[in-house]
């Protein structure tokens, strides 16, 4: 290499930094749980770098932040996860609750006990967990009954490599609330699960292609898979099981530990803009709790009943809560339904 | 200075990095490990200062409390681990052996070329190569077509989530690690040995068993040992081509780690897993000596 080449590689190799010197915002997220173009927006809007790493679970993400990982700015945990950081005091207070433009949020997704005022973070995105199905192969399916009949049929359907989801589908079938922790509860939960394993191929989370291609009839999966049945919408479907099924919401929260505190808040009042929060759902098709992005986002999704359902079947999904020491009753019964087979 | 004390600081040089290294990234965790399987879980994750004897009670069999109750499933777990890992070793050796033959005997050349092969796969994601592998073995996948397309198979098989899959998985991942060591004792063979032992009036049978297989011994030992281990505490296999159901004991201290959030008991059936390989290795040391005495 010449001398001259050289010293133009340095000045190429120097001009992205040029480009930070707004700062930079990172972001430590399920893996594609965000529209991208959402951060492209955010870049240009403010000169501010965002670099975005993912994780699984929230179990995972807790336990990377727990065992000290640092450099991330924001986290988007599920409720129950988020009360959990707050009294690990892993959060920064934001005062987001009280910012301009917080009123677009509708009240009831306020939902972490520890944080009734959205003092340190902000609804993010929500959904329901349900059944994508192949329409060939499972005909038109209602809900977890026939969903398990597919199975006892000769059908392969798979479940959701996640101790709550799945023992959650026996406490639903029971009746009983997916936060239960009553001892007798979860063990009738897991013999339900037992008893209706024939034709469970797999506990697994990349179950979509199968369903797609027909290798599974059917599969417990998140309302995400709209996404899919837009692009196969002969194939396959979704549907939120009439017995019931679990909802998510996951919120945006500040780390206590992040290096960019004030970038991470400038990202949280970005996201309180309704147009923002619709570019979101239109690539992610989930629900929003910001009541004027919901004007906004398409047609077809604000009207598809399994992402935006009515208040009565809205009354039917059950969200999970924060079970501190009885997760071990859970633990337990999930390695006996692991091994049952 | 004398000579002796330059020789002890020169050893001390030698070896300081190497044990420093050691104290610190292998009997530094592994003595963590074993004080956490002692205490008692966190609520998040993490652990409680409170001594508990029953993290090994729910293995072995004397812990009757609300979340600790002992259930005969995590032995039977790693007794099947056990089976899984020692199928593997079996497939893999099946396999390595005459390939180790084979390239032995190419030219230079085609040799290095065919050792670069073998150590291919390495330079692809391990999760990459398992979906694959997902791909070839469902009811849909190449495996199942080719089989019905040429009619030998009128329905496709069940190969993606069985023990079957979870063997040929790890088979296929630890491959090189059998097939390198193996192929160091191979190529070293005297072949002259071989002619001497056919002259002697040996059958090819008896050569294999009298001089090949003594000869190739210590290459055998040392790939299964180096192909047992990983294969024991493997998860990402299981996971991904057991479907989650065909639970190994790595998978169940994942679990305990990361969703159940119960650290004591992931690190009580780690240091069950590192006993037996403790054990094994004993073994290994014993047969070897008595392969050099």
């Amino acid at each position: 290499m010449t001398r001259k080449s050289l010293a133009l590689t340095t000045t190429l190799l120097l001009l992205p930094l040029t480009a930070q010197a707004e700062g930079t915002l990172s972001l430590y997220n399920w893996g594609d749980y965000i529209n991208p173009a959402v951060l492209e927006k955010f870049t240009e809007e403010t000169g501010i770098e965002v670099t975005l790493d993912s994780y699984g679970s929230n179990e995972e993400m807790l336990a990377k932040i727990q065992a000290g990982a640092t450099g991330y700015d924001i986290v988007f945990p599920s409720v129950h996860m988020h009360d959990i950081l707050y009294q690990l005091g892993l959060l920064a207070k934001t005062d987001i609750g009280s910012k301009p433009g917080f009123e677009n949020i509708d009240p009831q997704f306020v939902r972490a006990k520890t944080d009734p005022d959205a003092a340190y973070c902000l609804p993010y995105a929500w959904g329901n967990v349900g059944i994508v199905y192949n329409k060939a192969l499972a005909g038109d399916i209602e809900g977890w009954e026939d969903f398990f009949a597919l199975g006892k049929a000769g059908q392969k359907i798979t479940l959701l490599d996640d101790l709550r989801e799945t023992i959650g589908i026996g406490l639903i079938m029971d009746g009983k609330s997916v936060n239960s922790t009553d001892p007798a509860e979860v063990e009738a939960a897991a013999d339900y699960i037992i008893s209706n394993l024939d034709g469970v191929a797999a506990f697994t989370y990349d179950s979509v292609p199968q369903v797609i291609s027909g290798d599974v009839a059917a599969a417990h999966w998140y309302v995400g898979a709209n996404l899919y049945v837009s692009e196969n919408p002969d194939t396959i479907g979704y549907v939120i099981p009439k017995e019931g099924a679990t909802m998510y919401q996951e919120d945006i929260c500040v780390l206590a530990s992040a290096p960019n505190k004030e970038n991470a808040v400038k990202f949280m009042e970005f996201y309180l803009k309704p147009e923002i929060a619709a570019l979101n759902v239109e690539q992610q098709m989930n629900g929003t709790p910001n009541i004027p992005a919901q004007k906004l986002i398409p047609v077809e999704i604000a009207d598809n009943a399994t992402i935006y359902p009515d208040q009565a079947v809205m009354d039917k999904l059950q969200i999970f809560e924060d079970l501190g020491r009885d997760l071990q009753l859970y633990n337990s019964e999930w390695t006996r339904i692991k091994t049952a087979q | 200075m004398n000579l002796a004390r330059r020789k002890v600081l020169q050893l001390i040089g030698l070896l300081g990095a190497p044990t420093a290294f050691l104290l610190v990234f292998f009997f530094g965790p592994l003595l963590i490990m074993l004080v956490y399987s002692f205490l008692t879980p966190g609520i998040y994750g993490g652990v409680d200062w409170v001594f508990s004897h029953l993290n090994y009670g729910r293995i072995l069999g004397w812990a009757d409390t609300r979340y600790e109750k002992f259930d005969p499933v995590f032995l039977s777990i790693f007794l099947r681990s056990l089976r899984l890992a020692a199928l593997t070793v079996v497939t893999s050796l099946l396999v390595s052996y005459p390939a180790a033959f084979w390239i032995s005997r190419m030219s230079p050349g085609r040799r290095d070329f065919a050792i670069f092969l073998v150590t291919l796969p390495f330079f692809v994601s391990l999760i990459v190569r398992l979906f694959a592998w997902v791909l070839i073995l469902r009811p849909t996948g190449f495996l199942n077509q080719g089989l019905m397309g040429t009619g030998l198979t009128s329905e496709p098989i069940e190969f993606l989530y069985t023990d079957f899959a979870v063997v040929l998985g790890m088979t296929y991942v630890f491959i090189p690690f059998m097939f390198l060591p193996l192929y160091g004792s191979i190529e070293k063979l005297d072949m002259a040995q071989l002619e001497a032992s056919a002259d002697l009036g040996a059958t090819r049978i008896q050569t294999f068993r009298k001089v090949i297989l003594p000869a190739t011994l210590p290459g055998i030992i040392g790939g299964s040992i180096i192909t047992f281990i990983p294969a024991l505490g493997n998860f990402i296999v299981p996971s991904v081509l057991g479907g989650a159901k065909v639970l190994m004991i790595g998978n169940l201290i994942e679990q305990q780690f990361l969703s159940a959030r119960n650290w004591p008991f992931g690190s009580a059936l780690a240091m069950m897993v590192m006993t037996a390989v403790l054990v094994l290795l004993v073994v290994q040391l014993r047969l070897a000596r008595r392969g050099g005495a």
